[in-house]
């Protein structure tokens, strides 16, 4: 029995990735959208790309409803808590809130950019690069996830 | 569960096969596969090879020293303070590092614009500066311009490279998406769709925000380039054997160009 997957997306395809490395041992998924290839047209070429980022992962591939498969892998794993790592987009929240209905949801950031919890102005670039920009180029603390 | 899809191949050429086999809609739309490879090797190959101060010196021009990391950004194979470190230890001074690092924060600072608006990125952020209402642009994507027939060397050239291989250079995507957008007078949601089909690095954040600042809804003016531009940062190569050389819709005068592209602006000042 394990207790938690890792569930991997399209947005985190690294080896490193924070919920590979933080759930090592764990089975991990990846789920093609099969509604969202089609809505998007994606090309065989980004198809190919993905699937040779995904054969460098320890992740078992399937395809469907990504909810629905995440939800049904922790089940065939006796699983009731899915760990994955940060995502901004729309699609990934949706996909969080539908998880989180049937398993516990742990979502883990990557080593960031600028340090967080820095309040950016977003109007424009330029205003956001005033301030992020000096910490952009501080190398990234040894100490960090 | 549904079954788990293959994960062992002989090499790429089956991989390929199987993957048409298992997206035929996708296979049967466009089959082209790009010469770049996916995965986190192929990714720390290119970080090795960063040169952030000929980066700086040459990033404007096609052939300059592009990091051609986009792909790996955008799927997180490695992320952008594994790109700012990998500057940073790759030049003496951090300031070196500094025009590189910059371009990485435009990455950045459309991810975090996209956290804020979420699906409302496919709409105009602001009203366009170009003196055109939104409905003066047409819906669809040009044919020509997609399949890569409007005679003109260089936009048919960038059409034919976003097919086959899935990546642009930053100002052919600039070019493409001002023509488009400008002297086609399309809305530029036909020109991001069509992006995100094809390029590896296609992302809603980046691509559907930097569109709209060519078009001018995310800007305080419209992007638009001439012929010098374009000629002078591609060495010639599109001109040279260009069929409509002589009518070239980027030609002449820029006061003239923009009062063409713009005729309800003000007039330009020269600059
Ligand atoms: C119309 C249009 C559409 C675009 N669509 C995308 C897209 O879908 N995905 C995407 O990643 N980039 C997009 N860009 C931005 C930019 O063109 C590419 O990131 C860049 O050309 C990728 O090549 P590179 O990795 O060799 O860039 P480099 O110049 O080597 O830059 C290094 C990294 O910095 C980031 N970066 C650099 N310039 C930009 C920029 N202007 N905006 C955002 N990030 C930047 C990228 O992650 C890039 O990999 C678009 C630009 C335009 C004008």
């Amino acid at each position: 029995m394990t207790s938690t997957i890792v569930w991997v997306h399209g947005d985190c395809l690294a080896p490193d990735g924070p919920a590979l490395r933080a759930y090592p041992d764990a089975p991990a998924v990846f789920v093609w959208d099969d509604a969202l290839l089609q809505r998007r047209r994606l090309s065989l070429k980004r198809i190919v790309f993905i699937y040779e980022c995904l054969l460098e992962l320890p992740v078992t591939i399937v395809r469907g409803n990504v909810a629905a498969e995440v939800t049904a892998f922790a089940a065939a794993h006796g699983a009731r808590r899915v760990a994955t790592s940060d995502s901004v987009s729309p699609g990934f929240a949706a996909i969080r809130r539908r998880l989180a209905a049937a398993l516990t949801v742990e979502v883990l950031a990557a080593a960031p950019f600028v340090p967080p919890d820095v309040p950016l102005d977003l109007r424009r670039f330029s205003r956001y690069w005033q301030r992020a920009g000096p910490l952009a180029l501080q190398p990234t603390p040894p100490d960090a996830p | 569960m549904s079954t788990p899809m293959r994960r062992s191949f002989a090499d790429r050429d089956d991989l390929v096969a199987y993957l048409r086999e298992q997206f035929p809609a996708a296979a049967a739309r466009d089959a082209a596969v790009s010469p770049i490879r996916g995965g986190q090797r192929a990714a720390r190959e290119r970080l090795a090879r960063l040169n952030p101060v000929r980066y700086a010196a040459t990033r404007n021009a096609l052939d300059g020293a592009v990091t051609g990391l986009s792909p790996y950004l955008r799927h997180g194979v490695i992320g952008l303070a594994d790109v700012r470190d990998a500057a940073l230890a790759a030049v003496r001074r951090a300031a070196d590092a500094g025009k590189l690092v910059n371009e990485l924060g435009w990455r950045d600072y459309w991810q975090r614009v996209y956290r804020q608006l979420g699906r409302g990125i496919w709409r105009d952020r602001e009203p366009l500066k170009t003196g055109w209402p939104a409905s003066a642009y047409a819906v669809a994507l040009p044919d020509d311009v997609a399949q890569g027939t409007t005679g003109l060397a260089c936009m048919d050239a960038f059409s034919q490279q976003l097919r086959d291989t899935g990546y642009l250079h930053n100002h052919a995507r600039l070019w493409l998406a001002a023509y488009l957008v400008h002297w086609r007078r399309v809305r530029w949601q036909a020109g991001a769709r069509w992006f995100l089909e094809h390029l590896l690095d296609g992302d809603p954040a980046s691509n559907n925000l930097s569109w709209q600042w060519v078009a001018s809804s995310f800007s305080s003016k419209p992007y638009w380039f001439d012929r010098e531009n374009l000629e002078r940062l591609s060495g010639g190569r599109f001109c040279r054997s260009c069929a409509r050389a002589n009518e070239c819709p980027f030609a002449g005068d820029r006061a003239r160009l923009a009062q063409r592209l713009f005729p309800q602006l003000p007039p330009e000042v020269p600059r």
